[in-house]
């Protein structure tokens, strides 16, 4: 009659998987995720996140702020929220060179950096994105992430 | 085929590869998501965002034994990211306000099956924390203590006792008269 704690969970495992299964829509998404591979380009990782550094405390006035770090550049990020979220960026080393937003829906806009490595895109849609930087030794893109 | 097999095809270009990949990881990305109780929205991209990382370090998982450690480490990470994020990307979200729905209720959800409904009944009747625990450790394939600790920042050594607990907790809220032992048959 009675169950152990192995038995239990089990049991409760799969109430839970019949009632609330992996929704199709993801399982969709996830073999779509495929087509986003990194296979040529460098990838830049999130190193810094101001979002995970507050200590759960959400603060309003400060805009977010991201580094993502390559071997050949860094990309500085800051997203300003109001009146649609903008997207404000720095290369270091600074260089002049066209950069990419890319949404999960594969919507690309592209920027040139100003002599001081900087970019904005204005407008920035919620949701994941990702940077690609194309310089003078090809091009590095940043992880997938949600603004 | 283990993880590092199908890691390696995924890189040489098989996508079935990585569809193998999607099958065996694709509940576990989606219990820990949700264990965290944002909106559908935000769980979405959740499991989304891991997916995506996924497949840009597919080439770079230094531990392939361990790729259900990295899948729901990356998923706590990018839940984290939601609820403490300076941009309100869901107006819904927030760590202690629970008003707006999350992706289904269990109170919501609907099976025929006696037991198994006795079983979400006393499960909804659990703290968050409670149900939080052990939806970790029903997700499937499994995670180690270690990891559980790691995703809910409390120490490996707590795990073992707490789910005792924590499932003795489930056992008393079933109705009397349910059998689970006929479920498991």
């Amino acid at each position: 009659m009675t169950v152990n704690d192995d038995e239990m969970l089990e049991l409760l495992g799969r109430a839970l998987r019949t009632v609330e299964p992996v929704p199709d829509h993801l399982i969709h998404a996830a073999r779509g995720a495929w087509a986003w591979r990194t296979i040529d380009e460098e990838l830049a990782e999130l190193v810094f996140d101001s979002a995970l550094e507050s200590s759960g405390v959400r603060s309003e006035d400060t805009a977010r702020q991201l580094t993502f770090r390559s071997p050949g550049v860094e990309i500085e990020v800051m997203v300003v929220e109001g009146g649609g979220r903008r997207i404000v960026g720095q290369l270091v080393p600074a260089q002049e060179v066209t950069v990419e937003l890319t949404g999960d829906d594969g919507a690309v806009e592209e920027r040139r950096t100003d002599r001081l490595g900087r970019f904005t895109f204005d407008h920035a849609s919620a949701g994941q994105v990702r940077l690609t930087v194309h310089g003078e030794s090809g091009a590095v893109s940043t992880e997938w992430t949600v603004l | 085929m283990d993880n590092r097999e199908l890691l390696n095809r995924v890189v040489d270009g098989d996508e079935r590869a990585w569809e193998k990949l999607v099958e065996r990881f694709a509940g576990l990305v989606w219990s820990v998501a949700r264990s965290f109780r944002l909106s559908a929205a935000s769980t979405d991209d959740v499991v989304q965002t891991v997916w995506l990382r996924l497949a840009e370090h597919s080439a770079r998982i230094r531990e392939p034994d361990r790729l259900a450690s990295w899948l729901a480490t990356t998923a706590r990470n990018e839940a984290l990211r939601v609820i403490r994020g300076h941009s309100r990307l869901r107006p819904s979200d927030t760590i202690d306000d629970h008003s707006e729905p999350t992706a289904s209720s269990i109170e919501d959800l609907v099976t025929d099956d006696v037991t198994l409904r006795a079983v979400l009944d006393a499960f909804a009747q659990l703290s968050d924390d409670d149900q939080r625990f052990l939806r970790l450790l029903c997700a499937v394939p499994p995670l180690d203590y270690q990891t559980i600790a790691e995703l809910l920042g409390r120490p490996i050594g707590s795990i073992g006792p707490t789910r005792a607990r924590c499932i003795e907790r489930l056992r008393r809220l079933l109705p009397a008269g349910t059998d689970p032992k006929e479920r498991l048959t």
